[in-house]
């Protein structure tokens, strides 16, 4: 496992292309000034964390709710439970061919015939900028709502019950109870699901290639995307490794940060 | 007491009146979440059994005849308009997601046991450095593996090949196996091993005789979520396998051609692709959060 990774360092310091290997040279740091030149890299970076922080916080949010939903007294609460596995389990790739099918642009698409009862025009899902975005993150949600919802699920049976106790008997409602006794709590587990949906927001990959291939016009390119474009489509393998060197970078500091509050979270509860 | 008297019903009603409406609420929110989760399946599953003329229409059509088309040319792969030489295998690549995935987690629960154990049951220099190396690997960007093993396999002739993949798999099975052993081996209780040491047992024969045994169990899980990850698994077999091995990730996103999309054939694909996920995660419901989280949500 180092040896690739080791080797792949290497060559992002050099001008590998595959189809010219005679020009290969070590370069030292060439593809990473090369990057910050690169108006598509700006704006890959700039999709990269745009995507992640709302992917999170819609992911992480909906998520809360329907554990709640789900931890209250419902009917065919272990049925909805079950079946929330199966998204959560389904290759990502298969998801957004499923989506795929459901997201043709006219209206023999069954979402858009289905909007078409709430007066919305048909969507050009995969077609225009705002249509791309929206569309990947409703697939990368349907895929990973079960993931948050399940968790905090967990979280929320494993409570104590005395500090609710103490709330009621204080008079609190049923806000008071959620704001500060529940959602303290719960915060380790919700941090936990804030690090890693954050993660796999970073390199989202699958479900982008499967469905716009970063277009149209780049709007859904992604440090990944575009890295794999360098590296796979135009065989640029040495400028394609420094990329993907960025966004390893970027995944460890976040991770980094995510794992000490993740420490300091489970601390102060336990 | 009069104007008691006569409030007090009222109240009762304005509250009970409440709880009718937070109910509905809920309710109606359950409906939709179960709605939001299974009708794309169901959708899938329609559109699979379509004809193409039902395909297109518009708009959608939710009662037609049936027809098992699609997923004939799934396995007899006859397609018009399509030179044979360009169609999608997909038996072949049902197949070769078989033996990828079993390989790979075959492998990685012969070579993730002892080092599970290791983790689990002794200390050694630098120990949590390396369970964090190895946590880590379930955040790494595929890229930054998959460009240098690309370079790497092409010498060394391991492109396209089961073997080739299988290794590559380990970035995604064994770090999780390890995980997923570590976590199960540490529920067994200390005295157990210390009882068999006292037996007369060496630190291999308390492993093979004493924690494989009590652990069969979170091995089995193991190896099904781990079954279950390389079927997933799309990043490295798109840069890594070819025709003669893609698996079905591959397989499915092949009926979108530069002329046409064959969404019929795409549908039953996908169904295809989903079943064992659908069937496997059922069967081992209650470790699938354990196991998406390395072990660190049981």
């Amino acid at each position: 496992m180092i040896y690739p990774f080791g080797l792949g360092l290497y060559y992002s310091f050099t001008s590998y292309w595959l189809q010219y290997p005679n020009r290969f040279r070590f370069v030292w740091f060439d593809n990473y000034v090369d990057l910050m030149e690169e108006p598509l890299f700006a704006r890959a970076l700039e999709f990269t964390l745009g995507f992640t922080l709302v992917a999170v916080v819609v992911q992480v949010g909906l998520g809360l709710a329907v554990a709640l939903l789900l931890h209250g007294r419902l009917p065919g609460r272990s049925a909805i439970r079950a079946l929330m596995l199966l998204p959560l389990m389904m290759p990502p790739v298969i998801t957004a061919l499923m989506w795929k099918i459901m997201m043709a642009s006219t209206n023999a698409g069954i979402l858009n015939y289905m909007l078409s009862f709430l007066g919305v025009d048909p969507v050009n899902w995969f077609g225009s900028t705002e249509g791309a975005v929206a569309s990947i993150l409703i697939i990368d949600t349907w895929g990973n709502l079960p993931f948050v919802a399940l968790i905090l699920l967990g979280g929320l049976q494993a409570l104590p019950t005395e500090p609710y106790e103490a709330a009621r008997v204080d008079g609190a409602g049923p806000a008071a109870i959620l704001r500060y006794v529940t959602l303290p709590l719960l915060s380790p587990f919700l941090v936990l699901v804030v690090l890693f949906r954050t993660m796999d927001s970073l390199r989202i990959f699958d479900v982008i290639y499967a469905t716009t291939m970063g277009g149209p016009n780049d709007a859904t390119t992604n440090l990944h995307i575009m890295a794999y474009q360098y590296s796979f489509q135009w065989y640029q393998m040495g400028k394609g490794m420094a990329q993907a060197i960025v966004l390893l970078l970027l995944v460890v500091i976040v991770s980094y940060l995510l794992m000490r509050l993740w420490n300091r979270a489970s601390e102060s509860t336990s | 007491m009069v104007s008691q008297a006569l409030s007090y019903p009222r109240t009762v009603q304005a509250v009970s009146w409440q709880r009718t409406v937070r109910n509905v609420a809920i309710v109606v929110a359950a409906v939709m979440l179960l709605v939001w989760t299974v009708f794309p399946f169901v959708w899938i599953l329609l559109t699979s059994l379509k004809s193409s003329g039902d395909m297109l229409s518009v708009p959608p059509k939710f009662v037609f005849t049936p027809t098992i088309d699609n997923y004939a040319a799934l396995v007899i792969g006859e397609q018009r308009g399509q030179y044979s030489s360009t169609r999608p295998d997909f038996p072949l690549f049902f197949l070769n997601s078989m033996i990828i995935s079993i390989g790979a987690v075959a492998l990685s629960v012969v070579a993730g046991i002892p080092a599970a154990y290791a983790l689990a049951r002794f200390t050694f220099p630098l120990k949590n450095g390396l369970a964090f190396v190895l946590m880590s690997f379930r955040f790494v960007p595929f890229i930054a593996f998959v460009i240098p093993l690309y370079i790497l396999y092409q010498r060394i002739g391991l492109y396209n090949t089961h073997g080739g993949l299988i290794l590559a798999y380990q970035l995604i099975t064994l770090p999780f196996t390890i995980w997923m052993l570590r976590s199960f081996f540490m529920e067994i209780p200390l005295e157990i091993q210390e009882a068999a040491k006292i037996d007369g047992c060496s630190w291999f024969g308390v492993l093979a005789r004493v924690i494989l045994p009590l652990s069969l169990p979170g091995i089995a899980v193991t190896v099904i979520l781990g079954f279950m990850f390389c079927w997933n698994a799309f990043n490295y077999p798109l840069m890594l396998a070819g025709r003669q091995t893609f698996p079905v990730t591959i397989g499915a996103i092949q009926f979108i051609s530069y002329e046409q999309v064959l969404w019929g054939q795409m549908a039953a694909a996908t169904i295809v692709a989903a079943l064992p996920q659908l069937l496997l995660s059922l069967m081992v419901q209650k470790y699938i959060v354990r196991g998406l989280t390395m072990g660190a949500v049981k």
